[in-house]
């Protein structure tokens, strides 16, 4: 269906008509850039240049509408082939912007009554990242985006706060109108030996596979309309409760345009967020072992016992390195080594982890065409990003073909497709969580700083094996040269890396028909349809099971909609815009997760077949659903300065139970221009005042009604089934979503400043979600209508030019966002729903009357200020308790509240500064507050890896000295008689991190300051590019992203590092270092 | 557009899921999950061998000394028991009762069956945590439930598998052999189990209730296994996902991080017990080397679990006869009715154990008459004896070695180096419950004093 619109570029034909050129220019002289001009009467429109050129082709005589942004409107006569235009500057109204809104709308920013921020596709593809979504971070109030350091990894996109307890509260992606599928496919980790699946998303392992927004092109974006409030969103039905991201393709320009785009960049791991490893201990766990600190038997043969370094211990705790000390390490046993059965001096490793990124340089190219004629347009584009990680063998290959066409059949039939083809390609995805499969787990909490990764490089390149410094035995030559826990990271990358491939078509066909002057009617059929296969490896020869899973995944939802459009002036001052449809969603969505069993056959084949025991059954799943809904909405405006807006919906889910399954929501808006009113005060160029009130009904997650049993792989000839750990209730009801809104736009000093500010509460109650029962009670939890969260928070936008003149100019803005989040109510009296829990013993929480999110674990105990005799846990600003063998008392409880991942408010500063054909553009990113516990630390401290377990003690000695000899450190705290603690303890494996100190010890401020893009850019002049008679723009672009960390607390980390996106933040496991992109960017239009 | 709305609820059917199960599927679950939770070593599940000190750590002390909460070992152990074996077999017992087509004695049997395992799980829990809930557990309409004390729940257990024994008919059938992993279709057999495991549950409350002690021994005495051909054992497949889940541990892992532990090796090493070599391999050096219970322990150097625990169908035991021996000989001390004398059990005991692990009648013979070992000549009183062969023979079954342990008191064993509190009596609450059934685990905790691993189960006097 999609591609018989191809055919339709086929006639599009360019007919000769009258041509009018001319240029635009403001009441000094000065060119104002990229005015749109139309042809009255028409969609017949053009855009001027950056230089006010233009030149439009007539369908008719008529009179051309000249507008453009901060200027009043202008009408001119077209008579004769050269028009030249002057504009003057707005005064009194905000600037005429015209925003995309629900359902593709197109509506007049100055009368939109609720909260609503563009940016434009510039802004968004100018940096030249691969993902749309993460590209927003910091320029738009209200959004939180949080992305972590993987390659293609997920990006957390949430509006507004967490709404929903367990349900989906990732904004809703729309691309020209239709919704775009953004699951996160990583949930399960499909890692044997255990078989129990275990969640990506609390740590468990597992890749991040990225979210599927990331198919969305940056470079066929026009503009990004960020609708955060239920308000705007009603329309788009459950799915918009959470805030939508209206994107909004490029649309051809008159005649034809050619764009091309082609950049490198080369990046880098950014070191302040990798561990600073100390240099004066090797490995070991505080323990003499068989010598030494050292295993101690005859090596060579010469009858004599050696020293070797204890390869089964990955901590460095051990022996103090001493260049005189010969042992035999590692490679002593790598019989292809240079130092095979040779003692080497005992010091630190030259190369330390950080050598195992590297700096690898990645492209971008993209061409898009267009063009436009009286009876129809088309674009083709083409983009092809293909994305090297940090850690080697890593590879992400997007390949994007984008297609749209219309075609004015008759007068008043329009028909227009768009075809989005893409094809992601992913290999050596980053391994998360606490997991083997994460390097950076061992290079931040178990590693001996004696190990020389340039040195297991060479190791593994020699014979591709995996030789490891981790010898499961190496006095056994026969059965214990082979890793204990950890494989050569060299052989993890390059034997056992994923790959993973996502096919997917979205676009959309419809016909628009002008029934008269004042309605149209829309319909429309879209579809979006992706097949994914994500296959994990583990090579034969690997410290764990050999293994090869695959994973088949497919979705396709098609939308139906039919919408009948009318816009009329009932009187010469009120105008009626009102809209009717219907939409119908049909969703069909499978799985297939095969696995082998028990290992492989034989080394390199990766395939089911190969599987060492017959296979399980593959876990198949299948979850259609359907939505039905009607709606309506109706715009009244007077007089364009004041405005009433209301929509209703009902829908009707398929996951509902029958008899609940229909539900209506509405909402209610209006704003009021009041600079209109108020035109005597001449500082004030504009103000509107909004105000509306939304409710957004939410269905239930598929497979919540009915009960089924699952079914573990038979034991023997024994069939087994089990009831799952849910309770299903065939009585859910629909949840539903209210939200109110307050917001001030003012614009002073003849648009030169201006904000936007919006305050907004938000409850979302009768949650449908699985509680937490006790586990006494046979299940984990049970579906149930229960639950209140609030949100209540203050979005501002701030912009100003402070200089503005022809040549130079400087504009900024300033977002900044407040959320404040809080769980009312939870299921009958319980007090906590726990979200996830961690390694470590920490767990992430909805905790009643405190914010969504809170870190539980165990504590320091204090003396309790009312009972001298009592422990009770710390408060946070008391004395700790130290006991009587000085190390610190430890809670036994493990629900002490002791972190909040919630930020207290979180800010962008974007700032562009042009000189005649150069522009510099930087973004401040920066969230301030908000914790995250880190098992990085948790454990890299107890093992000795980092600096800080070698520090002097207070008495100007080595701390890890023996007490006898000067060393050990006092835990500052009391003890239990109130005296402040003076025990001084031995320094050993343990003393700083886990095993002596409890999790609330390991609870970090995640704040952070970050440059996050830079881009400096270099227009061509046009007097050059003329010359050429082809090329009618070029811009040379130097782009850097995350260029610098400016502030954080977290040390040796990037405090935004995540497992994946999703519900659950604030845990970091084997946290990746920040990548730094470096680039130059070519841009040039024909 | 209309005709594509009329039904849409056809949508959320289950074409991939089952809802119709046959009953015996969830007791043979149920049963599997019980087996391999008393069975695993995983750390993160079942770490009683290092609580009797029967293994040790090389490298990862933190549950070797005691720390429990770093992998949430109570809430998976109580998770397991309530959510992944009671929930099934009251399923299970659901879906007899409704059955009608069922035959009325297979019926009995089976809901028997079905109780005596909810019984023998239930004692897991209470002899695990204490008070745990009971009369308000596995009721989904009642999320929160209240603890119940945990004598009153221990002695209603013993009422209920009374009644079980006497609905069992070993003249009707059972459930079909294929799932009933324990009996393979013998309705005799699950009356051995069920006796035995009265024994087993009357003599664990002797200290504290000697009457109720008495009276289900004698009760359960003549019926419980009497010979090692009456064992209660679950066998494992030599393929995953079957396999014995030691061997997933200790082989298949590929780590290297279970060793023996010195108060085991080094008394039976003294003892000159036959069972040293079939219990642990030596170390690299051949040597029988304990491991440091608490400290790391070169692995090389370390003696360590046998291949023969590690084999992948290596059987689990439920109840073996030289557990049931050592009752007797105990009964016989206590002063309840039994035959023959405690020496004679004791010596048999010691006898089918040494058997059962591979050793032969004669070496147990020569073993019997060591001073250290007979039962007239070893060191201290009857506790102190049979504590100590108890302790040995109850090797690879940490969760019966660690109540025993608790009960008997003997062999004394010193804390572990690094030791984060005081013998573990028990497993505190688990942390889910701390968060979710606040109310009712405050209630508990204070009845108990505090939710402490040194507060000591009710039956557990001395």
């Amino acid at each position: 269906m999609f591609f018989s619109m191809l055919m339709l570029t086929g006639a599009l034909a360019f007919s000769q008509a009258h041509t009018v050129s001319g240029t635009i220019k403001d009441a000094q002289g000065g060119a104002v850039p990229y005015a749109t001009i139309t042809e009255k009467g028409t969609k017949n429109a053009t855009t001027a240049d950056a230089k006010g050129n233009f030149s439009i082709k007539m369908k008719g005589n008529g009179d051309l509408m000249i507008t453009a942004t901060g200027f009043e409107a202008n009408s001119v006569a077209s008579s004769g082939d050269v028009v030249n235009v002057s504009l003057k500057t707005s005064t009194t109204e905000l600037a005429t912007v015209t925003v995309t809104t629900a359902l593709g709308i197109q509506r007049n920013k100055n009368t939109l009554p609720y909260a609503a921020q563009q940016i434009s596709g510039d802004e968004v593809s100018r940096a030249r990242g691969a993902n749309a979504a993460s590209a927003l971070s910091g320029k738009v109030s209200g959004l939180q985006i949080i992305q972590g350091n993987g390659i293609g990894g997920s990006t957390n996109v949430v509006i507004r706060g967490i709404k929903s307890l367990t349900g989906n509260n990732q904004a809703l992606f729309v691309v020209d109108g239709v919704p775009i599928n953004n699951a996160n496919n990583n949930a399960i980790n499909r890692t044997p030996p255990d078989q129990k699946r275990k969640d990506q998303t609390t740590g468990g392992g597992g890749y991040d596979y990225g979210n599927a927004a990331a198919d969305i092109n940056p470079d066929d974006i026009e503009s990004i309309n960020v609708l955060k409030g239920a308000a705007a969103t009603a329309i788009y039905g459950s799915r918009g409760a959470n805030g939508v991201i209206m994107i909004t393709s490029k649309k051809a320009k008159r005649g034809l345009g050619i764009t091309i785009n082609s950049g490198i960049v080369e990046s880098s791991i950014d070191k302040t967020t990798f561990p600073k490893y100390q240099k004066e201990y090797g490995a070991g766990y505080s323990d003499p072992y068989e010598k030494d600190g050292f295993f101690y038997f005859d090596v060579d043969g010469d009858g004599v016992k050696d020293l070797v370094t204890p390869t089964t211990e990955d901590a460095s705790y051990g022996t103090k390195f001493d260049p005189n000390l010969l042992v035999y390490q590692w490679d002593a046993f790598d019989k292809t080594g240079p130092y095979y059965h040779t003692a080497r001096p005992w010091v630190a490793a030259k190369n330390d982890p950080s050598t195992f990124y590297i700096s690898p340089v990645s492209n971008n190219n993209s061409i898009m065409l267009d063009g436009v004629n009286d009876k129809g347009f088309f674009k083709l584009g083409y983009t092809r990003n293909d994305e090297k990680g940090v850690l080697p063998n890593s590879h992400v290959m997007k390949n994007i073909i984008n297609f749209g066409a219309g075609y004015n059949i008759i007068d008043k039939l329009t028909a227009t497709a768009s075809v989005n083809y893409s094809k992601i390609d992913g290999k050596g995805r980053y391994g998360t969580g606490y997991n083997g499969r994460n390097v950076n787990q061992n290079f931040r909490q178990w590693y001996e700083t004696n190990v020389d990764l340039k040195e297991q490089k060479e190791a593994y390149f020699r014979n591709q094996q995996n030789v490891t410094w981790n010898w499961s035995n190496p006095k056994d030559e026969l059965n214990g040269l082979k890793p204990i826990y950890t494989d050569n990271y060299y052989w993890m990358v390059y034997q056992q890396y994923e790959t993973d491939t996502r096919d997917r078509i979205f676009g959309n066909v419809s016909l628009n028909y002008k029934l008269n002057s004042w309605i149209n009617v829309m319909g429309r059929i879209s579809l979006d349809t992706y097949d994914e296969l994500q296959e994990e490896r583990i090579a034969k020869g690997s410290n764990i099971v050999s293994m090869y899973s695959r994973f088949n995944h497919g979705y396709t939802e098609k939308n139906y909609d039919l919408i009948a459009n009318m816009d009329r002036n009932l009187t010469a001052d009120i105008n009626l815009k009102a809209l009717a449809g219907v939409n119908l969603r049909r969703i069909s969505e499978n799985s297939m997760l095969a696995l082998t069993n028990g290992g492989l056959i034989g080394p390199g084949v990766y395939s089911l077949g190969n599987s060492l025991n017959p296979i399980n059954a593959p876990t198949e799943t299948n979850t259609p659903r359907a939505v039905d809904g009607y709606f309506a909405g109706a715009t009244l405006g007077y007089k364009e300065f004041l405005t009433l807006d209301g929509t209703i919906r009902r829908d009707r889910s398929s996951t509902l139970p029958e008899k609940n399954n229909a539900y209506n929501y509405y909402a209610i808006s209006g704003s009021w221009v009041f600079s209109k009113n108020l035109q005597q005060a001449d500082w004030l160029s504009s103000g509107k005042l909004r105000l509306n009130y939304a409710t957004v009904g939410n269905d239930a997650p598929w497979g919540s009604i009915l009960d089924v049993y699952n079914q573990p792989p038979p034991f023997g000839s024994a069939v087994l089934f089990s009831l799952p750990g849910t309770k299903n209730f065939s009585d859910l009801k629909p949840e539903y979503t209210k939200s109110k809104e307050i917001g001030l736009e003012m614009a002073f000093l003849k648009n030169r400043i201006g904000f936007d500010a919006t305050f907004y509460h938000t409850n979302t109650t009768n949650q449908i979600i699985p509680v937490a029962l006790s586990t006494a009670t046979g299940f984990t939890s049970k579906f149930l209508n229960a639950g209140d969260i609030q949100n209540e928070g203050i979005e501002l936008t701030v912009y100003g030019s402070p200089f503005k003149t022809r040549e130079f100019s400087w504009d900024i803005t300033v977002n900044w966002t407040r959320n404040r989040n809080k769980v009312l109510e939870l299921f009958g009296d319980s007090k906590n729903l726990q979200l996830g829990s961690f390694q470590g013993g920490v767990s992430i929480n909805a905790t009643l009357g405190q914010p969504y999110g809170t870190i539980q674990g165990k504590t320091w105990g204090m003396i309790d200020p009312n009972d001298p005799t009592k422990i009770v846990p710390w408060d946070g600003s008391g004395e700790k308790l130290v006991k009587s063998n000085g190390r610190y008392y430890t809670t036994t409880t493990t629900n002490n509240v002791i972190g909040d991942v919630n930020p207290d408010w979180i800010g962008g500063i974007y700032n562009t500064v042009r000189y005649k054909g150069i522009s510099l553009g930087f973004l401040i990113d920066i969230r301030s507050g908000g914790d995250l516990f880190s098992l990085d630390r948790y454990y890299g401290l107890a093992t000795g890896v980092t600096v800080e377990t070698t520090q002097l003690n207070d008495l100007g000695n080595p701390s890890r000295n023996t007490i006898a000899d000067g060393g050990g450190v006092i835990m500052p705290g009391v003890t239990a008689d109130g005296k402040p603690n003076a025990k001084r303890v031995e320094n050993t494996y343990g003393t700083y991190g886990y095993a002596y100190n409890p999790n609330a010890a390991f609870i970090y401020d995640a704040s952070y300051v970050k440059l996050r893009e830079l881009v400096l850019s270099y227009a061509l002049p046009q007097s050059w590019l003329t010359k050429t008679k082809i090329i009618k723009g070029a811009e040379l672009s130097i782009i850097g992203r995350n260029l610098w960390i400016i502030h954080k607390n977290l040390p040796y980390s990037d405090p935004e590092e995540n497992l994946s996106s999703g519900n659950i933040q604030g845990y970091q496991s084997g946290a990746y270092p920040t990548t730094r992109t470096i680039g130059a960017n070519l841009k040039l239009k024909f | 557009m209309g005709a594509c709305t009329k039904d849409i609820s056809r949508f959320n059917d289950e074409t991939k899921n089952s809802s119709n199960v046959a009953a015996e599927t969830l007791f043979s679950n149920a049963v599997r999950n019980v087996v391999d939770g008393i069975t695993t070593p995983n750390v993160n599940d079942n770490v009683f061998r290092f609580t009797v000190q029967h293994w040790g750590m090389a490298t990862y002390e933190d549950e070797v000394q005691y720390d429990f909460s770093t992998r949430a070992i109570p809430e998976r152990w109580w998770a397991r028991m309530y959510r992944d074996v009671l929930a099934d077999l009251k399923e299970s017992a659901r879906l007899v009762t409704a059955d009608e087509k069922l035959d009325a004695t297979a019926k009995a049997n089976q809901l028997a069956m079905i109780d005596i395992m909810q019984v023998y799980t239930f004692q897991i829990l209470v002899n695990t945590f204490g008070d745990v809930p009971y009369t308000e557990a596995l009721d989904f309409n009642k999320p929160f439930p209240k603890y119940d004390d945990s004598k009153t729940v221990y002695l209603d257990l013993l009422t209920r598998l009374k009644a079980d024994i006497a609905g069992l008919n070993d003249s009707g059938a059972g459930f079909i052999a294929a799932q009933d992993l324990i009996g393979q279709g013998s309705v005799s057999k699950w009356v051995i189990f069920a006796n035995s495991l009265l024994v087993r549950m009357g003599m664990t409350i002797a200290d504290e209730d000697d009457a109720t002690a008495k009276s289900s021994f004698e009760a359960g005495d003549p019926k419980a296994i009497s010979s090692s051909s009456d064992d209660i054992i679950f066998k494992y497949y030599g393929g995953s996902p079957n396999t014995n889940p030691i061997w997933v541990d200790i082989v298949q892992s590929g780590r290297l991080d279970y060793v023996s532990a010195k108060p085991l090796v080094n008394l039976l090493d003294s003892f000159v017990d036959p069972r040293l070599p079939l219990f642990y391999k030596p170390n690299s050096d051949g040597q029988w080397v304990g491991g440091i219970v608490g400290s790391v322990n070169t692995f090389s150097a370390t003696a360590r679990p046998s291949d023969k625990v590690a084999a992948p169908d290596f059987p689990a035991v439920l109840a073996d006869y030289a557990e049931m021996e050592f009752y007797r000989a105990e009964a016989k001390e206590r002063g309840y009715t039994v035959a023959g004398t405690a020496e004679e059990h004791y010596n048999k005991a010691i006898t089918a154990s040494i058997v059962s692990w591979g050793g032969t009648a004669a070496s147990a013979a020569t073993y019997l008459m060591r001073p250290e070992v007979a039962y007239t000549t070893a060191t201290g009183t009857w506790k102190q004896k049979i504590g100590t062969q108890k302790w040995i023979a109850l090797y690879n079954r940490p969760f019966e070695g660690w109540t025993e342990l608790r009960r008997f008191d003997f062999p004394v064993l010193s804390l572990p180096v690094g030791a984060k509190s005081g013998f573990p009596n028990r497993l505190t609450y688990p942390g889910n419950e701390q968060q979710l059934n606040g109310t009712n685990y405050t209630d508990a905790a204070s009845r108990m004093g505090d939710d402490k691993v040194e507060f000591k189960i009710f039956w557990d006097k001395f």
